[in-house]
């Protein structure tokens, strides 16, 4: 990551970095959307595709993007 | 109602429990968001209604429970519905007893679940005889809920003056979609203009950020702090009846029967209004804010179990924002259930009964005994390892394909369109009860004029 991300802002109550955010929000519509369009089949295959689609998109966007907390453990810090 | 059909509704019971205990932990998941399009997908797979219920009630009865632990720990809202409870839960944390939060919270909750269940049938039997004629005024019944919550509305007058509007918008879309034919004449678009509401904060949030002089004022340098306390782990199974207080015990009890009786009404307008109603009178913050969360968040449990049990037993249409929201599709989710042929319809009272308490006891074993004991290790673990990125974007995903299921592309922009103007209201003061009232109200309401 580069060294400027360290500027957030606060969307709903937490902390996001634009570009982290762009990158979940388009993966996740892209796999939703797309496991809706392409799935074979009548509902409820384009449901169920889509939701797994959601599914793999979070846990994608979960490994790729860290969280932007701080966790402070009484007064001791880890990171 | 034989034993394998017991044994898959105590199974569901446990899986929703699971999957709901982590959701509901997971900072900023909107309730019908992650609750309605997981039973549409169940039911819709086929699954048989006995354990799709079973499911439904134990995912909200953990969902209800855990949503309030990442307030408690971090004064961040597990959910739309715990928002309420923050500026409480933060006098706890301030003098640090964050540890007491939860078990407050989550005592409540047990109260709201064991109150509104044998309450929310007695209402049902009571209201049955006259559901034909409840169901006919519905939506005036639904416009007086808006009249109400805007009076309770930080911006009174803006929340007036916006029923009419709003409501233009929603059935000027809905009639657009009729007219140029992407939607058959009679289906009302409805799932995803509640969820073009619930998101429209972030949506509008959004859209200010594209403006670079906007964001060089709000640009914040730094990861957000999270001070944690590690609690003292309480030994044996915990008993709600001993981590509250008697007089909370009794204001919750009070706020979940209260709740349970104003099933028609939005559960967060009611809980925002009888929590802090019921608490006004208490002078000392600590104590006003323990009394204030265990009432809360036995007041939202019972609201949802009340608003989802008392219409599903009594009338069979959706006719509470609990049933119209998270629940809808109990009751309507073609082709396998319609508003003639539902779970109302296909299951008993005494069915509807034995499903809910399967569900409803599996999910009070199971999560408040893991909310109690490990709520620290799981807090931990959704914070450190699960980014809010990815959470925006999950719900940003759905909504795009819960719009596009509703009404092809054109919706997607229309939900857009809904939660932009839902965004600025609620910047400006407007309670979301009164936003989702006049969602339900708006056919009625267009209808007079």
């Amino acid at each position: 990551m580069e060294k400027r991300n360290n500027t957030f802002y606060d969307i709903w109550g937490d902390n996001v970095n634009l570009r982290d955010l762009l990158i979940s929000i388009v993966l996740s519509i892209a796999l939703t959307l797309g496991g809706y369009l392409l799935a074979p089949g009548e509902q409820p295959w384009p449901l169920v595709l889509g939701l797994s689609g959601g599914l793999l998109a979070f846990i994608i966007s979960s490994i790729i993007i860290k969280p932007k907390r701080k966790i402070i453990t009484d007064t001791e810090e880890i990171e | 109602m034989d034993l394998t059909i017991i044994l898959l509704m105590v199974l569901a019971s446990i899986g929703g429990s699971v999957l709901y205990t982590i959701i509901g932990i997971a900072p900023g998941t909107d309730e019908t968001a992650v609750l309605a399009p997981i039973t549409l997908a169940l039911i819709l797979l086929n699954v048989s209604p006995y354990v799709v219920l079973a499911f439904f009630i134990s995912a909200i009865v953990a969902k209800k429970l855990t949503d309030s632990i990442p307030v408690a720990i971090a004064g961040i809202p597990g959910g739309v519905m715990a928002a309420p409870m923050v500026e409480h839960a933060m006098v706890l944390k301030e003098h640090g007893m964050p540890d007491v939060s939860i078990r407050k919270m989550a005592s409540g909750s047990v109260i709201g679940t064991i109150v509104s269940i044998p309450l929310s049938l007695l209402v049902a039997s009571l209201i049955m005889p006259y559901a034909s004629s409840i169901s006919k005024h519905a939506g005036l019944i639904f416009f007086l809920g808006a009249v109400f919550l805007a009076f309770l509305s930080a911006n009174k007058l803006l929340s007036l003056l916006m029923i009419v509007p709003f409501a233009l918008l929603i059935q000027g879309l809905r009639h657009l979609y009729w007219d140029i034919g992407i939607v058959p004449e009679g289906t009302t678009v409805f799932v995803s203009f509640f969820l073009g509401i619930t998101i429209g904060p972030i949506v509008y949030k959004l859209f200010e950020l594209m403006n670079k002089d906007y964001r060089e004022r709000e640009k914040i340098i730094g990861e957000k702090e999270i001070s944690f306390k590690n609690q003292k782990s309480i030994k044996g199974f915990p008993n709600p009846f001993t981590i509250l207080t008697k007089k909370e015990v009794a204001t919750s009890a009070l706020g979940s029967s209260l709740g349970t009786l104003t099933f028609f009404l939005t559960p967060v307008g009611m809980t925002i209004f009888l929590g802090e109603f019921l608490t006004r009178h208490i002078k000392d913050p600590v104590q006003r804010a323990s009394r204030a969360i265990s009432t809360m968040d036995g007041l939202t449990n019972a609201s949802y179990i009340s608003g989802t049990l008392i219409p599903l037993i009594a009338i069979g249409l959706p006719l509470s924002p609990m049933a119209i929201g998270p629940a809808s599709a109990l009751f309507n989710a073609p082709p396998v259930f319609t508003p003639e042929h539902n779970i109302h319809h296909i299951m008993s009272m005494g069915e509807i009964v034995v499903a809910t308490l399967i569900g409803a006891t599996v999910a009070l074993i199971l999560t408040f005994y893991v909310t109690i004991k490990f709520s620290n290790e799981i807090c931990a673990f959704v914070f450190k390892w699960v980014p809010h990125e990815a959470l925006i974007g999950l719900f940003a995903g759905l909504v795009v394909m819960l719009a596009f299921m509703d009404a092809g592309w054109a919706n997607i922009f229309g939900v857009m369109l809904v939660a932009l103007v839902a965004g600025f209201l609620h910047r400006h003061g407007v309670n979301y009860g009164v936003m989702f009232m006049i969602l339900y109200a708006a056919p009625w309401l267009i209808g007079l004029i």
